[in-house]
């Protein structure tokens, strides 16, 4: 009798464990609170933000899935209207900043050499009147640009640039500095991608405009620090919590599977079985589209 | 006693050094220069070195591969270690559904250990890993196809918990 309680109570007990560990990892939630307390961020070590800050995806991601895509180049995406000479504070610099350098990444992984040319003019002179010009390859990516041959000397300097720009700012107290461009990146990626899923609608792109949902917390954990900063941060906190806030009702959901490897010619390459799904309603998406449209091009006016 | 100075000119900046000979008066006026040059030049040379990219860095990302498209890179400096329970460098980096990476490792010359890669999902399940414990295989690049957006954990070390110094690079395959 006391042998079956006890397997019984195991059974029920293994039972709750797995059931549990199934529901944690087979839907992404966000964390329970609706924004993140402020003193939560500020605990943030800075090697934790620099985490973040490298944990958000690249414009050059987006760029080369629209190309997967083959979905055609086009310069209405780009934030043209911006005047590097008409940014007053270092908070639409910075932004700015952010903006153009996810432009540039569109532009080169497309070869628009021409065009990116002028972006990187209005690069520099922001760059420079937030006293990072320095570390901008300019003549380098301005030589790379001219010769299309070499598209992958262009990338990785280019981003490289934005990488050290990044971490100058977060090790010389400038960190409000760093965390806006990187939001201004991630604005300007997010526009490109919903503009497009706009234009040309596309399963795989909508997905991964509603798997942004798995990184907006972090954002918003790089920006929480500076929300009582000024009015223009407030606001832009504001806006971060309003895109969250469209993103609240998309589910992303998880199938389990073990990763496959396949050993050829030397390397190795690992085939990932386990998949993330996306559930997303057309009202969801056109919701995402909107309030995306009308906080980017109201950045982008603020000169 | 004369003070008698030379100029001479580096990498288009002038610099002078100065030699003292018989004579009980100093020149100010030089030394003052000097002063100022050499603050120059140590300013210059720091902002300068953050100018410029490790050659390690660039090399490993150049050549990853002709369809490969550079995203980030972490710089690994790593010293011995008798402890091998886990990788030691850590960093979190977010992958995305239907996307072929290749993470590419470079060592240093001066490195002793060889650089090796795992990467956990979120659950802290192992997905992948370069260094093949049973046959002691050590592979210098892997591509990754993901089907599984979301946050992975990146680590690296060097083989046998050994100083190393090294690069590891993640790129995109067209």
């Amino acid at each position: 009798m006391k042998g079956r309680v006890l397997l019984l109570l195991i059974i029920v007990f293994v039972g709750f464990s797995c059931r549990n560990s199934k529901s944690k990892t087979a839907e992404f939630v966000f964390p329970q609170s609706d924004s993140v307390p402020v003193s939560e961020a500020e605990k943030l070590s800075p090697e934790a933000i620099a985490d973040i800050s490298k944990n958000i995806s690249s414009p050059v991601e987006i760029a080369n899935l629209l190309q997967t895509l083959q979905v055609p180049f086009s310069q209405n995406y780009l934030a043209e209207s911006i005047d590097a000479n008409k940014q007053s504070t270092n908070f639409d610099k910075a932004l700015k900043l952010g903006i153009l350098g996810a432009d540039l990444g569109y532009l080169n992984m497309y070869e628009k050499t021409g065009s990116s040319l002028e972006v990187l003019s209005s690069i520099r002179k922001i760059a420079e009147d937030i006293k990072v010009g320095q570390f901008f390859d300019f003549e380098s990516i301005k030589r790379l640009s001219k010769n299309k041959s070499n598209l992958d000397s262009l990338l990785f300097i280019s981003i490289d640039s934005y990488n050290k720009i990044d971490n100058y700012l977060r090790s010389n107290d400038r960190g409000q500095l760093s965390a806006l461009m990187i939001i201004g990146v991630w604005i300007e990626g997010q526009y490109l991608a919903t503009q497009v899923v706009s234009q040309y609608p596309d399963k795989m792109l909508s997905d991964r405009i509603g798997e942004q949902k798995i990184i907006l917390n972090d954002l918003l954990l790089l920006i929480s620090p500076y929300c009582n900063r000024d009015p223009e941060f407030t606001s832009l906190c504001k806006d971060m919590q309003d895109i969250k806030e469209k993103y609240r009702d998309i589910r992303i959901t998880y199938t389990q599977g073990e990763p496959v490897s396949v050993e050829k010619d030397g390397g190795l390459t690992i085939k990932q079985t386990e998949t993330s799904v996306v559930t997303m309603s057309k009202e969801q998406l056109n919701a995402v589209i909107e309030i995306t449209k009308n906080i980017r091009d109201r950045l982008i006016l603020n000169n | 006693m004369n003070r008698a100075c030379f100029t001479q000119t580096i990498l288009k900046l002038k610099y002078s050094t100065c030699e003292l000979h018989h004579t009980n008066k100093i020149n100010y006026t030089m030394m003052k220069k000097s002063i100022i040059t050499l603050a120059f030049l140590f300013t210059f040379g720091l902002l300068s070195f953050g100018q410029v990219t490790d050659p390690l860095i660039s090399n490993c990302a150049i050549n990853a591969g002709a369809n490969a498209r550079y995203l980030k890179d972490f710089r690994i400096q790593l010293g011995k270690t008798a402890s091998q329970s886990e990788l030691r460098y850590k960093a979190n980096m977010s992958l995305w559904k239907n996307t072929k990476y290749r993470f590419t490792m470079c060592n240093a010359q001066d490195s002793k250990g060889q650089l090796i890669l795992s990467i956990k999902d979120e659950s802290n399940k192992l997905i992948l890993s370069s260094f093949d414990k049973k046959t002691g295989k050590i592979f210098s690049f892997i591509d990754f196809e993901c089907q599984k957006s979301g946050i992975y954990q990146i680590n690296y070390d060097f083989t046998n918990g050994q100083q190393g110094s090294g690069v590891g690079v993640v790129s995109m395959i067209k």
